[in-house]
């Protein structure tokens, strides 16, 4: 029977190389320097290239960011330093919980029905609405893991020094924890980098390179789901070099944040 | 001054999140007022799901076509929505992927506590698996459009054709109904490769990791005493393992059910590989639909606000069942596995 187990490691390992293969082999012949720097032509024999969804996903998941981050540390501060609300925390958590098994789709009907229908027609806004629906509670969950790690010595010592409670957290618990945090913060991003179901709804995808969220948006993902499923090879093989750029990119943010946890400071600690 | 302002912020965070959970139940359950409202609890068992009006002639109690002036006349039938197709879609094609990736996951994770340090492997096979999880269900989904489903349909699924479509009782695999009564014609299905069979199976690839992450850290917290128990009244490493994996057993069963939630709300990568076909069939060769790729497919160009709604309701009971296997999921693994693990 270990032969067996060993063969289910073997397995699920060959599988992840199979698939990445794939994704690299045929992302790889189809990548070039005009999937970079181009605009999609509209021609789909030389359909151009991506720039316009790249752009777009880097401002949709920066504004999502600004609004999830801020409102995740809080929170995340709040079930970790605030144990006098002891009969909110225990709903506060486990809601928390709840929303990270949400389905994302679902997630973007909510911005659908937020954001669209008022506006009065898709627009980058709602996108970003829905990313950072996703992001509160995942940042919320993993800041309070990690300042659960801080000792309370710290606490202790520098509320005797005669910090207030503000003063404690801003000065001493968050500071010491910085690096756990980012590490947090990246798992977020990269969760919300590679959605494609909560944007169908809200920033719908745009053909254009435009910066003004309140119009149809274009995202990296939204646009290699429409090229990936539409009739043209040409499109095809852009879907293909797309989907290599995020798993690439996804990668990288997975080494870093294994590097940044390794060095944190709270590591060290505990 | 400065700690009130501390206090109250963070604590207005905590409360936002409340709110998150609530704007979406009250918004999905307003919107979805007016089909709860034309078609009842009837909607949950209604297998008909036609958003369009249709034409069709006009009969007669005797059953034959009403003709008026030498002319058929005929009669428009109102959409009729009923979500027991993607329903039966959702819970079919999770419980497939399961029956795949269960096993292999729980293996692996044996695999990863037991053998793994002796080999100084476990770090690099963490990355592995944690990496697999973190890969998109688009880039899933991408790989399985083009590469898994071109297999299927020219390679592996004429071999089960050939070898199970002539044993008896299982023809049904390979036949379908088309139409309904004594018009019905039995035909040989059309092997697609876009089918239920190839969306569990994304679905099973998709859920292996976070079931194996999950089942790790819960196998991990078996205390030693436990394990050296066993092994000092002489059990083998398999009788050992399997004393292991029963007392972790609802920890285990947790770990099951986030996968199980998982496969249950994903949407791109079963909308590109399982066909969306709103129709109820018992083969895993035919092309179905889940009640999140329904979504992903009609809602942004529902063809009337009925449609719309009615797709919302699909939302509702989506969200509904996600949330109670979620919650199931999370009482079961409280304390037994790493969070950050659950976390994504």
């Amino acid at each position: 029977m270990l032969a067996g187990c060993i063969a289910c490691a073997v397995l699920i390992v060959a599988m992840l190389l199979w698939v990445l293969g794939y994704l690299v082999s045929i992302g790889a012949g189809s990548i070039s320097l005009a999937f970079f720097t181009q605009l999609p032509t509209g021609d789909v024999v030389n359909p151009g290239g991506m720039k316009h969804a790249i752009i777009g996903t880097l401002v949709l998941v920066g504004l999502a960011s600004c609004i999830g981050v801020p409102l995740g540390v809080a929170a995340g501060v709040y079930l970790s330093e605030y144990t006098q609300d002891r009969w909110l925390l225990g709903p506060v958590r486990f809601t928390a919980d709840v929303l990270t098994g949400v389905p994302s789709i679902v997630v973007g009907i909510l911005g659908y029905e937020l954001l669209v229908v008022p506006m009065g027609g898709y627009n980058g806004w709602a996108g970003a609405f829905a990313l950072a629906f996703i992001m509160v509670p995942i940042v919320a969950r993993t800041t309070e893991e990690m300042l659960k790690l801080i000792p309370d010595s710290y606490r202790a010592a520098s509320l005797a020094l005669g910090a207030t409670k503000a003063q404690t957290v801003l000065k001493v618990v968050l500071p010491a924890a910085t690096g756990s945090l980012i590490t947090g913060v990246m798992l977020a991003l990269a969760r919300i980098a590679g959605e494609t179901a909560p944007l169908l709804f809200t920033a719908l995808g745009s053909r254009l390179l435009s910066l003004d969220p309140s119009k149809p948006f274009p995202s990296l993902t939204v646009q290699i789901y429409t090229y990936a499923t539409g009739p043209y090879p040409e499109q095809k093989r852009l879907a293909w070099a797309g989907i290599l750029v995020l798993v690439a990119l996804l990668f990288v943010l997975n080494v870093l944040i294994r590097y940044v946890a390794s060095r944190s400071v709270t590591r060290g600690i505990a | 001054m400065a700690d009130q302002l501390m206090l109250w912020s963070a604590r207005s965070s905590g409360v936002v999140i409340l709110l998150m959970l609530a704007s979406l139940i009250t918004v999905l359950a307003i919107a979805s007022a007016p089909s709860l409202k034309a078609f009842g609890p009837g909607f949950i068992f209604s297998t008909d799901w036609r958003p369009n009006e249709l034409e069709s002639p006009k009969r007669d109690a005797a059953g034959s076509v009403v003709m008026e002036d030498g002319e058929v006349v005929m009669q428009t039938i109102a959409p009729e929505f009923g979500a027991l197709p993607v329903i039966y879609g959702t819970a079919v094609s999770s419980v497939l992927a399961l029956v795949f990736a269960v096993p292999l996951s729980l293996g692996a994770a044996l695999f990863l506590v037991r053998v793994a340090p002796k080999l100084r492997a476990v770090g690099p096979l963490s990355f592995l698996i944690e990496f697999l999880a973190a890969i998109p269900s688009l880039a899933y989904g991408i790989w399985g459009l083009f590469v898994l489903a071109p297999i299927l349909q020219n390679h592996v699924e004429p071999a089960l054709a050939r070898m199970l479509g002539d044993i008896p009782g299982l023809s049904w695999m390979f036949h379908e109904l088309i139409g309904d009564g004594p018009d019905a014609i039995n035909r040989e299905l059309p092997l697609t490769g876009r089918d239920m069979l190839a969306g569990s199976l994304i679905l099973a690839i998709m859920i292996v990791p976070i079931i194996t992450a999950v089942a790790r850290d819960v196998l991990r917290a078996v205390p030693r005493v436990q394990i050296e128990g066993t092994i000092a009244m002489g059990a083998t490493w398999w009788q050992s393992s399997w004393s292991m994996l029963r007392y972790s057993r609802s920890g285990l069963f947790g770990a099951v059910m986030l996968g199980l939630a998982r496969a249950a709300g994903e949407t791109m990568a079963v909308t590109m590989v399982i066909g969306n076909n709103n129709r109820i069939s018992p083969s895993p060769f035919a092309p179905a639909q889940t009640m999140a790729s329904l979504l992903a497919n009609e809602f942004a160009e529902a063809s009337g606000a009925l449609h719309r709604s009615a797709l919302l309701e699909v939302a509702m009971i989506l969200l509904v069942m996600s949330l109670a296997i979620n919650i199931v999921a999370r009482y079961l693994v409280v304390g037994k596995a790493s969070r950050t693990a659950a976390a994504h």
